[in-house]
C-alpha cells in the first residue's frame, strides 16, 4: 500500500467481495476476510484472505501493492492456504466480529455488528469502529446510495443521515473470536470497567458457549462480583465451566451467603470438591450456610457482620468497623453480644457516628426490634424488616446465640423473584 | 444437610423419579410450540378437512406427525446444542442480505397469521353473538396487555392452561358420537383421490401443520429455557410429545365434522359455521366446546406469533428484545410487537375486506418460505463447526432431506395454485 496517501476511513462492506489481483492484472481470486492482531488500542489489519472458487488463500497485508477499485497485490508473492485452526491472538473479521454479537462495553449491551470502520493510515489499515447502526445494515443490503437519497428527498433533516451508530474498537468486546494472552488481558481490562449488575445481565443474555467464553475472560475479582448478581442455576452452570481451582477462588471471594445458594445447586460430590479446595475459614462459613434451605432466614443470612462485647467502647467499635471495611459489603449497625454470644442489643451505624468515643457499648445499645430463626421463612423475614424499618434482620438460634444476620438487599431481590 | 435431600444425593442416579423430574424441568417450549400450531387456520383447514372430505384425509396425519417431529427436533437440537436461535444461525451462517429477505417474508406471513388469529376470535365469539367492533379491540388490548404487563411467570401460567384448554375437541368429537371403528379403520388406511380440491385440501393440512414460523419459535424457546446437552433427551420427548399431541388435536377435529357435518352433507366454509352446524347435530354443548376451543386456540396463538416474530427479527438485526426490558431501551422490539398486533386486530376490523385473500397470501407466502427454511436448516445441522458430533446421522438425514422434498414439492403447488386463486379474483 503506498505510504504517501492522506489518512481516510473506509467500510469493510466496500472492501469484501473485491477483486484480488496479482502484479500482472490476472484476477486471482475476491477478498473474503481480513485478519488484525490484538492488543493495540486499533489494531492493524495483518493478513488478507481471498477466495478463488471453493478455495482460500491467505497473504501477508504487506503484500498489497495499492487498492482501488481491486485489490491489487506485489510481484512475486506466494498466497498460502490459511491456518486451519484460529491462531491465538488474531482474529479473522468476517469470521469472528461480522454479523456476530458483541459486547458493547460503554453502553453495557450486547450488540450485533453490522459493519467495521478502518483508518487508513501510512499504508495500514487499522479498525476504528464498529458500526451497529441501522446505517450499516443499509450499506450491507448495498442500498445505502438509494435509501440515503430517498430520506434525504423527504427529510433532509433526518438524525439517520447526520449520526453514525459507531462505537470505537477500544470499548467493545468480542466473543466469538479465538483466545490469547493478548486478548484475554485486554479483556479483562475493558471488562472490568463494566458495571457488575450490567455484566451479569449480559451474561444471561448471550448464548451458552458465548457466555463461558466471556466468564474465562473475568478475572477472578470481577467474576465473582457478576455472580453475585446472577442466579443461582447460571452460577452453577458458569463454575462448572471453569477449573475447580478458579471456582474456589471465586466463592472465596463471593459474599458467603451468595456461594452458598451457587454451592446447593451441585451434586454432593462436586459440592465437596470445590468446598475443600476453598479456604478453610471461608469454606467453614459456607458449610454452615449449606446446611439450610436456600429461601429461609438461615439460607439468605451472611455471617459476614461486627460482633462486640459490651464493654467495648464506641471508638473501637468504628476502629473495628474500619478494619474490616473490605471483606463486609454492608454495615448498618454492629452486633453487642455476650461472652456466651448471645445478642444482647445492637447499634446502629448513627449511635456510634454521634455517641462519645469513650462510652462503652453496653450503655448505649439499644435492643434488637426483631430477630428470627435460622428456619424462618422469606415470609417471616420479610415482615419484620417491614414493621421495624430494618436494613439487616439477626437471626439468632434456640439459645439466642447469633448467627448471622439477613440484609434488606437480600430479602428484596427474593422478593421481586418470587413474584 | 437434612435427611430428605441426603437421601436424594445417594439414590441412583438414573432413577425414574429422577427422570421424570427432569422432564418436567425441561418440559414446555416443544409442547407449547405444538399447541399453538393449532391456531384458527388450523383450526379452521381441519374442520374443513372433516367437513367435506370426511374421514378421507384422516390418513396423512400419521405421516405429517412423523415430519413435523423429525423438523421440530432438528430445530430443538440446534438451538439445545449451540445456545443460539434460528434467525441468530442464519445471520451468522449466511449473511444480512439472506437474512433479510428470510424476516421480511417471516413478517408478511406473521402478520397473515396474526389477521387469521384475530378474524377467527371473531368468529368465535360471533356465535354467543357478539359483535366484531367489541370483540376484536378488546381481544387486542387483552393480548398487548397480557405480554407486554405481565410477568414471565403469570404469561407462562396462562400459556399452559390455554394448552389444558385444547381438550374442548376431544370432548366435543366425544359428544359427536363418531363410529369410532370406522375413524380407526381410517386413520390406517391411505387413500388417494386425485381431484384439485382434494389436494389443495391435503396441501392444505400439511402447510398449516408444518409452518416456518414454528421452527424459529421453538429453537428461541429451547434457548431461553436454557437447556443443557446432557438434558437433550428429556427435551426431544417434549418435542414429539408435544407433535404427538396436535395431530391427536387435529384428529379429534376431523373426526367430529366428518361423524356430523360430513355425515349430514352439510355445506360449511369457516370453523363457526362448523360449530355453528354442530349444535343440532351433536348437542349445544358440543357446539359451544367447538367455539370455545376456537377461541382459546386464536387468543393463544395472536399472543405467542407477535410476540416470537418480534424476538427473531430483534434477534436477526441485534436489536434489543424482551419483555423485561424498558420502552426506551427496546425501541424496535415493542414498536414491532405493537404494530404487529394493531395491524392484525385493524385489518379484520376493516367492512367488506376480503379476508379469505388475506389469509391465502400470507399461506403462500408460508409455503415460498418453508423450503428455504428448512433447505437452512439442513445446512446449518449438518455443518461440523456449529454442531460438532451432534450432527444428523445417515439415515435421520435420509428422512430430514425426503421430508424436505415432499414439502417442497406439496408447498409448491399450494403457491402455484393460490397464486392463480389469487390472479383469478
Amino acid at each position: 500500500m503506498p505510504e504517501n496517501e492522506n489518512p481516510h476511513f473506509l467500510f469493510f462492506s466496500s472492501l469484501l467481495g473485491k477483486k484480488v489481483v496479482g502484479a500482472d492484472g490476472r484476477e486471482l481470486g475476491r477478498l473474503a476476510d481480513l485478519v488484525i492482531a490484538t492488543g493495540e488500542p486499533y489494531p492493524p489489519v495483518e493478513s488478507l484472505v481471498f477466495k478463488a472458487r471453493k478455495e482460500s488463500f491467505q497473504l501477508p497485508w504487506s503484500a498489497v501493492e495499492e487498492m482501488n477499485g481491486t485489490v491489487r497485490l506485489k510481484p512475486d508473492v506466494q498466497p498460502e492456504p490459511p491456518p486451519a485452526a484460529p491462531v491465538s491472538d488474531r482474529i479473522r473479521l468476517t469470521e469472528e466480529i461480522l454479523d456476530r454479537q458483541i459486547v458493547d462495553v460503554e453502553g453495557a449491551k450486547l450488540v450485533r455488528v453490522n459493519d467495521l470502520h478502518f483508518l487508513v493510515l501510512k499504508g495500514a489499515l487499522r479498525v476504528a469502529h464498529v458500526d451497529v447502526g441501522f446505517r450499516g445494515l443499509v450499506r450491507r443490503l448495498g442500498w445505502e446510495r438509494v435509501v440515503d437519497g430517498a430520506i434525504s428527498l423527504f427529510r433532509p433533516g433526518a438524525s439517520y443521515l447526520k449520526t453514525e451508530s459507531f462505537l470505537s474498537w477500544k470499548l467493545v468486546q468480542p466473543i466469538d473470536s479465538a483466545p490469547g494472552r493478548v486478548r484475554i488481558e485486554v479483556a479483562q481490562r475493558v471488562l472490568a470497567t463494566l458495571h457488575p449488575a450490567d455484566l451479569a445481565e449480559i451474561m444471561e443474555e448471550l448464548d451458552r458457549h458465548q457466555r463461558e467464553v466471556l466468564f474465562g475472560r473475568l478475572d477472578v475479582e470481577t467474576a465473582a462480583e457478576a455472580l453475585e448478581q446472577t442466579s443461582p442455576e447460571l452460577v452453577t452452570a458458569l463454575l462448572e465451566t471453569v477449573p475447580p481451582e478458579k471456582a474456589a477462588d471465586i466463592l472465596e471471594e463471593m459474599a458467603p451467603d451468595q456461594a452458598a445458594d451457587a454451592l446447593s445447586e451441585l451434586p454432593r460430590e462436586q459440592q465437596q470438591e470445590l468446598l475443600q479446595a476453598m479456604e478453610k475459614p471461608e469454606a467453614e462459613e459456607v458449610e454452615e450456610l449449606l446446611e439450610y434451605p436456600a429461601r429461609s432466614a438461615g439460607g439468605l443470612m451472611t455471617p459476614d457482620l461486627v460482633e462486640l462485647r459490651p464493654e467495648a467502647t464506641v471508638a473501637e467499635a468504628l476502629a473495628e468497623i474500619r478494619r474490616r471495611a473490605d471483606e463486609l459489603p454492608f454495615i448498618y449497625e454492629v452486633f453487642v453480644v455476650d461472652t456466651g454470644g448471645v445478642l444482647k442489643g445492637i447499634c446502629t451505624l448513627k449511635d456510634l457516628v454521634v455517641g462519645d468515643p469513650a462510652t462503652s457499648l453496653g450503655r448505649i445499645m439499644r435492643e434488637a426490634p426483631a430477630t428470627v430463626a435460622a428456619d424462618a421463612g422469606l415470609k417471616e423475614v420479610a415482615r419484620a424488616a417491614t414493621k421495624y424499618n430494618l436494613l439487616s434482620v439477626p437471626v439468632v438460634d434456640a439459645d439466642g446465640a447469633l448467627r448471622g444476620m439477613v440484609t434488606v438487599d437480600d430479602i428484596l431481590a427474593e422478593v421481586v423473584d418470587a413474584r | 444437610m437434612p435427611a430428605e435431600v441426603e437421601a436424594a444425593a445417594v439414590r441412583p442416579r438414573r432413577s425414574i423419579w429422577r427422570n421424570v423430574a427432569l422432564f418436567l424441568a425441561v418440559v414446555g417450549p416443544g409442547i407449547i410450540t405444538a399447541n399453538v400450531d393449532n391456531d384458527a387456520g388450523g383450526i379452521t383447514t381441519y374442520t374443513l378437512a372433516g367437513a367435506q372430505y370426511g374421514n378421507k384425509l384422516l390418513w396423512t396425519l400419521i405421516p405429517i406427525t412423523v415430519a413435523l417431529i423429525v423438523v421440530q427436533e432438528m430445530s430443538a437440537r440446534m438451538g439445545v446444542m449451540t445456545g443460539k436461535g434460528l434467525a441468530d444461525l442464519i445471520r451468522e451462517n449466511f449473511g444480512v442480505k439472506v437474512t433479510f429477505w428470510i424476516m421480511v417474508a417471516l413478517l408478511v406471513a406473521d402478520v397473515g397469521n396474526t389477521v387469521a388469529e384475530f378474524s377467527g376470535a371473531a368468529a368465535s365469539v360471533g356465535i354467543f353473538g357478539v359483535p366484531t367492533w367489541v370483540s376484536v379491540p378488546l381481544t387486542a388490548v387483552a393480548v398487548w396487555l397480557l405480554v407486554l404487563k405481565g410477568t414471565y411467570r403469570q404469561v407462562e401460567k396462562v400459556f399452559l392452561v390455554a394448552c389444558a384448554f385444547y381438550v374442548a375437541y376431544p370432548i366435543s368429537s366425544f359428544l359427536a358420537h363418531p363410529d369410532w371403528g370406522v375413524v380407526l379403520r381410517e386413520t390406517v388406511t391411505p387413500t388417494f383421490e386425485l381431484n384439485s380440491g382434494y389436494v389443495a385440501m391435503l396441501i392444505g393440512v400439511v402447510g398449516t401443520t408444518i409452518a416456518p414460523w414454528m421452527q424459529f419459535y421453538l429453537q428461541s424457546a429451547v434457548v431461553e429455557k436454557g437447556i443443557k446437552p446432557e438434558h437433550y433427551a428429556h427435551s426431544r420427548l417434549d418435542v414429539v410429545v408435544g407433535c404427538v399431541i396436535t395431530d391427536v388435536v387435529a384428529f379429534f377435529i376431523i373426526a367430529a365434522c366428518a361423524g356430523t357435518i360430513w355425515k349430514a352433507g352439510i355445506k360449511v366454509e369457516t370453523a363457526d359455521q362448523a360449530a355453528l352446524a354442530l349444535g343440532p347435530l351433536a348437542g349445544h354443548h358440543a357446539s359451544w366446546l367447538f367455539a370455545f376451543g376456537l377461541f382459546n386456540a386464536s387468543f393463544f396463538a395472536a399472543t405467542i406469533l407477535p410476540l416470537a416474530t418480534s424476538y427473531y427479527v430483534c434477534e436477526a438485526f441485534g436489536w434489543e428484545s424482551g419483555i423485561d426490558k424498558k420502552w426506551g431501551q427496546a425501541k424496535e422490539f415493542y414498536t414491532l410487537y405493537t404494530a404487529i398486533v394493531a395491524l392484525g386486530a385493524a385489518v379484520v376490523l376493516i367492512p367488506k375486506l376480503p379476508l379469505l385473500k388475506i389469509m391465502l397470501v400470507s399461506q403462500v407466502v408460508n409455503g415460498v418460505l418453508l423450503p428455504f427454511i428448512l433447505v437452512f436448516m439442513l445446512l446449518l445441522v449438518n455443518d461440523p463447526k456449529i454442531m460438532g458430533k451432534h450432527r444428523n446421522g445417515p439415515w435421520f438425514n435420509a428422512i430430514a432431506w425426503t421430508t424436505t422434498v415432499v414439502m417442497i414439492a406439496l408447498t409448491a403447488w399450494l403457491v402455484v395454485v393460490g397464486v392463480r386463486d389469487l390472479v383469478a379474483g
